[in-house]
């Protein structure tokens, strides 16, 4: 007879949480290749779906998940260091293409925060949500500290640069493909500017040129975006 | 494959360490990307094992988003207040800076391919008039 008490140990460990999570992004990965990689079947945007779905279902709340899948969040951070490794591989196109590299955050940066902040503006949104936008299109870290340095709210913040994510994540394949992009160079960096790591993430399975450069372009990004935005603001 | 590992661990630690310190000015994740890199470009080598943990570790990226994601729907309870406006400028704030950033992209690669073939042409039309 199998040991009642076995599956008492399940909820202590965050077998559940990860589960649910590595389950519902196979899924979500076999549903987007069964479609030929449909853009807007993004495996990390379907597989948050099926989560939800799941946890609703369930009854599991959110607080008990976050908790668990911090597990998986935890990976986060080595795998961004081990983005050191398509850059190293791409060093020499990298070098070549500087002025490439330069013009898209030239065009990029100024183009991500003005075009967000000036449509919630012009549909009438507070201050404090305007301050908020601003850095939406950093990566989480960067970002959270911009808008907190400028005066807006960090969760807000943390939320809107999520979303964004997806967004570049699934417009910037979309956007490739409708404009007919033939060089990888081109879509990285657009990517990586608009839809930081999440959007790296898509990139990364256009090809390794296409990751390197988003890689690039979410750091450059961020920095830049870091050191100007907080400086720009106290100019205003 | 554990000395790889252990190499990714130990930069990253450092690039906390030195994040922490406000000795750079990105989270200590980014740090850790640029100390492997500068090590890699020191060493001028690439080991098999680090290659392929980099290979198996981004491949699958996109998952280790998805907690952040259902915290987003978890919390989308801050967005509820100006959820149009709000909506409005991630939607087409982001599709503009991509439509942006590529199209300009593209003008400055097509005009510079065109600048280097007429340089490239130039002295042959030289030589032709002489």
């Amino acid at each position: 007879m199998p040991d009642p008490q076995a599956w008492a140990s399940l909820p202590e460990q965050p077998i559940l949480e990860v589960g649910i999570t590595v389950l519902a992004f196979f899924a979500a990965v076999r549903l987007a290749r069964w479609s030929g990689n449909n853009p807007f079947l993004n495996p990390t945007l379907i597989a948050i779906v099926l989560v939800v779905i799941v946890l609703d279902v369930t009854g599991i709340s959110y607080t008990t998940y976050l908790r668990g899948a911090a597990f998986i969040q935890f990976l986060l951070a080595p795998t961004v260091v081990l983005l050191a490794v398509p850059l190293y591989r791409q060093t020499a196109l990298i070098r070549a293409s500087g002025g490439l590299i330069a013009a898209a955050l030239l065009v990029g940066l100024p183009t991500g925060v003005l075009s967000a902040v000036g449509i919630a503006w012009a549909l009438g949104a507070s201050k404090v949500t305007l301050l908020s936008l601003a850095p939406k299109g950093v990566t989480t870290g960067i970002a959270v500290g911009i808008s907190e340095a400028i005066g807006g709210v960090p969760a807000l913040t943390a939320v809107l640069v999520i979303s964004t994510g997806i967004t570049g994540a699934i417009a910037g394949p979309a956007v490739q493909r409708w404009l007919r992009v033939d060089d990888d160079r081109v879509t990285g960096l657009a990517i990586g500017i608009a839809g930081h790591g999440i959007g790296t993430a898509r990139a990364l399975q256009i090809s390794e040129v296409a990751g390197a450069f988003a890689g690039l372009g979410m750091s450059l990004n961020g920095v830049l975006t870091g050191v100007l935005l907080p400086l720009a603001m106290r100019g205003l | 494959m554990l000395e790889a590992i252990a190499r990714v661990i130990v930069w990253l630690a450092l690039g906390e360490v030195l994040t922490r310190l406000g000795l750079m000015p990105v989270p200590g994740p980014v740090t850790g990307l640029v100390l492997l890199y500068l090590d890699l470009v020191w060493h001028k080598a690439l080991p098999d094992d680090l290659g392929r943990l980099a290979d198996r570790m981004l491949a699958l990226f996109g998952l280790l988003f998805v907690p952040a994601g259902v915290g987003v729907v978890a919390h989308a309870d801050v967005l509820r207040a100006e959820f149009v406006p709000i909506l409005a400028a991630i939607l087409g704030g982001t599709v503009v800076t991509l439509l942006a950033t590529i199209t300009s992209l593209v003008l400055i690669r097509s005009w510079a391919k065109r600048r280097k073939q007429v340089s490239v042409a130039d002295p042959g039309e030289a030589d032709a008039r002489a």
